[in-house]
């Protein structure tokens, strides 16, 4: 159901969400930002509404509330192991259309794409969604030729205007809330783009013999390889395990995984020195190739949601949108390969 | 909630058996394995602090599973540090394997090289040890040279009881070897009748490459080619992404591939 | 034509090599302006100058070719560039034009408006410091940096000033890829090294300068809220002993840093040579007089620096001295081949 909901309406709701949630949402950090005296809008667990921001886009995206940089999986002394505590509270996330359509993402990998994973599921299960309306497109989002700018899969949708929050619930219990709130009932549907500044074409007939083509051979250099891309990247899942020991005698430690990047160092290696994708338009191409094709073919639908943040990050000013446009002349330059 | 794949489990070694200097096979308990695993199929070997490492089932007993692991690593090496009574954590098994429905009936090919006849061993043996299931099998296994041959006392009983053929790339002046790569045996092979010959290649990439090729040229059908591809397999769960070429992930899909597949996979 | 050279001198006008000829010099703290004051310099170097200008190597621009008759004028055409580049006009008129020369005008890089190293905004200090120390006659020279890659040189000023920033690891956001530790050993000191897949940064060693936090893809080091500063003492050019500023202070604040200008302002008046040429004496050669001591007793008057402050001791500067290097290679020859004999040794 639909509502207008005033500033002290809205923050009863949230309230009372807090009793039974963990919430997430993007955060603005003052001084948080790479240079001195920028900011950074990355995700937190926020204890009162005006901590959620609600008009810039996150630089880093909702996937840390489920899938961590950095987990602890288990503690262990020689031989023995003991598995870490899960969360002691459900969750609830503040996140755009665009991260929604990335949940679906995560959720193929870490649970339909061989068994459920344990510790993805356990924050995973039970989780929230509310989604925060966009007015405007963002700069470098392509969400419209991806399909995600608009969703209904959502517990509650929340517009922050001019003082007042458009909010369209799903959940009879949170109607309840939004009522004894006094929030007036409306129509509301959560504000959406119909068109980006970007727009992107994925040739019909993509294949791996691209792969072939030259076009990414600029990236060799033009790429360096930092992972920016991919740590901000709501649909990228891949991590590394590492061992750590606390004490000198190196008895008790912890198994962790961290977040991993198909673009850095030491993704591929394998025992005895091999590694695969040394160069960095090899591995542009693999990641692109991942986002636009490779997933498709394996689970149906493409793994880009179009948010743009992968471009809004290059510190060298490598657009995934212009490499996603350049793929149809890249198929031509490789039509009569034989592959 | 699923179970957590992730804390491996104790599991006895039971024997080691010294192959060279830097490769062993720990013969692990494991109950039911028969039952449970495949050859082809792989295990990582978790040792808390050292992290893990992918390591394929190389034999399968009643209640035991073999590893034949090379010391390459931090995490191999600290399995070297470990004795017949100590255990070892590990998960698994993961992987697809070798299905033997496939090579039922046929006349099987084996090509295998250093330790990529681990995979293969439980192959060859069910089939040494089966021969009626098969229109005959040979298998050619190829080492360096005579100190880095593995499986010694499995290569005999290959010997005696099916078409075997060993190549060492270098003998190092000892007689009785056949020196060369496993690739200039291909083109001596007489199967009867191509539209039922299956092989199976296992080894490094170069090597699996040229021995495909030349079973091609010999008139084997690609279609009825497989091999097993290695790559980093950091969870064994589909996860962690590390093993993902094109639309496969080689941890669940693989290791075993058609060739037909493995040849559209792009790193 | 009578004119008093003195006066003169103090209302930042140039007695230059063409007699009855003048040029005036325009401050710019922190070498940054709005556009719209570049106008206003041409219109003079136009209309009262030969219709050029100079970009001094302290960022500030000196108008050439102005006759003496026209300085009234041009005091008055400068009001606008006084009040925009907000300089302090104390004790005199407006329309009379700057009240000081001899403090010189505090030099700064483009800093963190622009650089993505620069670990603060050094137009702003600059300003402020200009703001506290003019006008004044004293020659003085104060150059700000944004970070220690030291674009502006500050080690050749009597005041240096470097940017810091204290790094701080989220652990629970590195992910190890390792950016951080090879971008602090290729760019910046090497005080990086991993520990248990993470890095370590060694206090001693690290430099603030930062480029970890530009390099971690991730955010898991950042700034800190504070902005720090690497404070430089007692460079110099010049014909007697020119030599670079040596390490003040580590991890000083800005107010610190302010109060320290103060003093050594004060520190200055009081034991400056009175006969010294122009009243100019470099505050080194003071130094040499009155011995460090005395001068840090001064500078750090009521000077509060902030715990993680490190102050350095002792203070000892070499540099050049042309007849008798005590530093550096001594013997000269000829291109011939033949040796320059140094007659005062024997």
């Amino acid at each position: 159901m639909g509502y207008i909901a005033s500033q002290e309406q809205f923050d009863a709701l949230f309230s009372k969400l807090k009793e039974t949630y963990e919430i997430w949402a993007p955060k603005k950090f003052i001084g948080g930002g790479r240079f001195s005296n920028t900011d950074a809008v990355r995700y937190a667990v926020v204890t009162s509404p005006d901590e959620i921001e609600f008009s810039e886009k996150s630089d880093y995206s909702w996937k840390e509330a489920v899938f961590p940089p950095s987990e602890t999986l288990f503690y262990f002394t020689e031989n023995h192991t003991e598995e870490t505590e899960g969360p002691a509270k459900k969750k609830l996330v503040f996140l755009r259309s665009c991260d929604l359509a990335a949940v679906k993402r995560t959720d193929q990998i870490y649970m339909k794409n061989g068994d459920p994973d344990y510790y993805y599921a356990r924050r995973r299960g039970d989780m929230a969604f509310v989604m925060i309306g966009c007015r405007t497109s963002c700069r470098n989002g392509f969400c419209v030729s991806m399909g995600t700018n608009q969703s209904d899969n959502y517990d509650m949708s929340v517009d922050a205007e001019d003082g007042a929050f458009r909010i369209d619930c799903k959940r009879p219990e949170w109607d309840a809330l939004l009522k004894a709130a006094g929030a007036k009932t409306a129509d509301v549907v959560p504000r959406h783009v119909n068109e980006n500044n970007v727009k992107v074409q994925i040739p019909e007939n993509l294949s791996y013999k691209v792969g072939m083509s030259s076009m990414w051979d600029q990236y060799d250099s033009r790429c360096i390889n930092c992972g920016r891309c991919n740590f901000v990247c709501p649909t990228c899942t891949c991590f590394t395990m590492q061992d750590v020991y606390y004490d000198a005698n190196g008895k008790v430690g912890e198994r962790r995984r961290v977040q991993a990047s198909c673009m850095v160092d030491g993704y591929t290696d394998v025992a005895g020195g091999g590694s695969y994708r040394q160069k960095n338009g090899q591995r542009m191409r693999f990641k692109t190739l991942h986002k636009v094709l490779d997933f498709k073919e394996r689970f149906g639908y493409q793994m880009c949601v179009g948010c743009g943040r992968c471009d809004d990050i290059c510190p060298e000013y490598i657009s995934f949108s212009n490499i996603i446009n350049h793929l149809e002349e890249g198929m031509k330059e490789v039509a009569d390969d034989e592959r | 909630m699923s179970a957590n794949q992730y804390i491996p489990f104790a599991s006895k070694i039971e024997q080691v058996i010294r192959h060279t200097q830097t490769e062993y096979t720990f013969r692990m308990h494991f109950d039911g394995a028969r039952e449970k695993v495949k050859p082809g199929q792989f295990f990582e070997i978790s040792m808390p602090k050292y992290g893990e490492a992918p390591i394929s089932v190389s034999g399968i007993g009643d209640d035991t599973i073999d590893f034949t692991i090379r010391r390459v690593g931090v995490v191999t090496n600290e399995v070297f540090e470990r004795y017949e009574g100590d255990t070892l954590l590990i998960r698994g098994p993961y992987g697809n394997g070798f299905d033997f429905a496939d090579y039922d009936g046929s006349e099987l090919i084996v090509v295998a090289g250093g330790t990529g006849v681990s995979p293969v061993r439980g192959v060859i043996d069910h089939y040494a040890h089966h021969p009626e299931d098969v229109d005959g099998i040979t298998a050619i296994v190829g080492f360096k040279s005579p100190d880095d041959i593995l499986f010694r006392d499995d290569l005999k009983y290959w010997k005696d009881h099916i078409d075997f053929r060993m190549t060492v790339d270098s003998a190092k002046g000892k007689p009785g070897y056949r020196e060369g790569f496993v690739t200039a045996v291909v083109p001596e092979l007489t199967p009867k009748n191509f539209d039922n010959t299956k092989a199976i290649v296992v080894g490094p990439p170069p090597m699996m490459r040229f021995t495909i090729a030349g079973l091609i040229d010999l008139g084997v059908h690609e279609e009825n080619i497989w091999l097993s591809q290695e790559r980093k397999m950091c969870c064994g769960l589909g996860k962690c992404g590390h093993c993902k070429i094109g639309n496969t992930y080689v941890c669940l899909d693989g290791p075993v591939f058609p060739y037909l597949k493995s040849k559209t996979m792009v790193d | 034509m009578d004119i008093n050279t003195k006066k003169l001198k103090k209302n930042a006008f140039r007695v230059t090599k063409n007699r009855y000829v003048t040029s005036s010099r325009v401050r710019v703290p922190g070498g940054y302006l709005k556009a719209e004051y570049l106008g206003k310099i041409q219109a003079i170097a136009e209309k009262y100058g030969n219709g050029h200008v100079n970009l001094t190597a302290r960022q500030g621009f000196e108008i050439p070719g102005i006759p003496f008759e026209k300085i009234d004028e041009v005091n008055a055409a400068l009001q606008d560039i006084i009040d925009g580049t907000g300089i302090n006009q104390t004790g005199r008129e407006r329309g009379e034009g700057y009240p000081a020369s001899g403090t010189r005008n505090v030099s700064a890089c483009v800093g963190n408006r622009v650089c993505p190293y620069a670990c603060y905004d050094t137009t702003a200090f600059a300003q402020r410091i200009e703001k506290v120390i003019f006008p004044n006659d004293l020659h003085v020279k104060i150059v700000l940096t944004g970070c220690p890659n030291d674009c502006q040189k500050v080690r050749m000023g009597d005041i240096g000033i470097m940017g810091m920033t204290e790094p701080h690891l989220d652990p629970e956001r590195c992910i190890s890829c390792g950016a951080c530790i090879k971008a602090c050993r290729a760019k910046s000191v090497d005080a990086l090294s991993k520990v248990r897949f993470r890095p370590e940064r060694d206090t001693y060693k690290c430099i603030g300068c930062g480029v970890c936090v530009n390099a971690c893809p991730n955010l898991a080091w950042t700034r800190s809220e504070k902005q720090y500063y690497r404070v430089t003492l007692l460079g110099r050019t010049g014909k007697k002993n020119p030599r670079m500023g040596v390490d003040f202070i580590k991890w000083a604040d800005e107010d610190s840093i302010v109060q320290i200008i103060k003093n050594v302002y004060d520190y200055t008046a009081h034991y400056i040579n009175p006969d010294s040429p122009d009243g100019k004496e470099h505050i080194g050669y003071i130094v040499d007089r009155t011995g460090t001591e005395e001068f840090l007793k001064w500078a750090l008057k009521d000077v509060h620096l902030p715990d993680i402050a490190e102050v350095y001791t002792p203070l000892n500067w070499n540099g050049i001295e042309y007849a008798h290097n005590k530093y550096f290679g001594n013997q000269r020859y000829h291109a011939d081949g033949t040796i320059v004999t140094d007659f005062s040794e024997k």
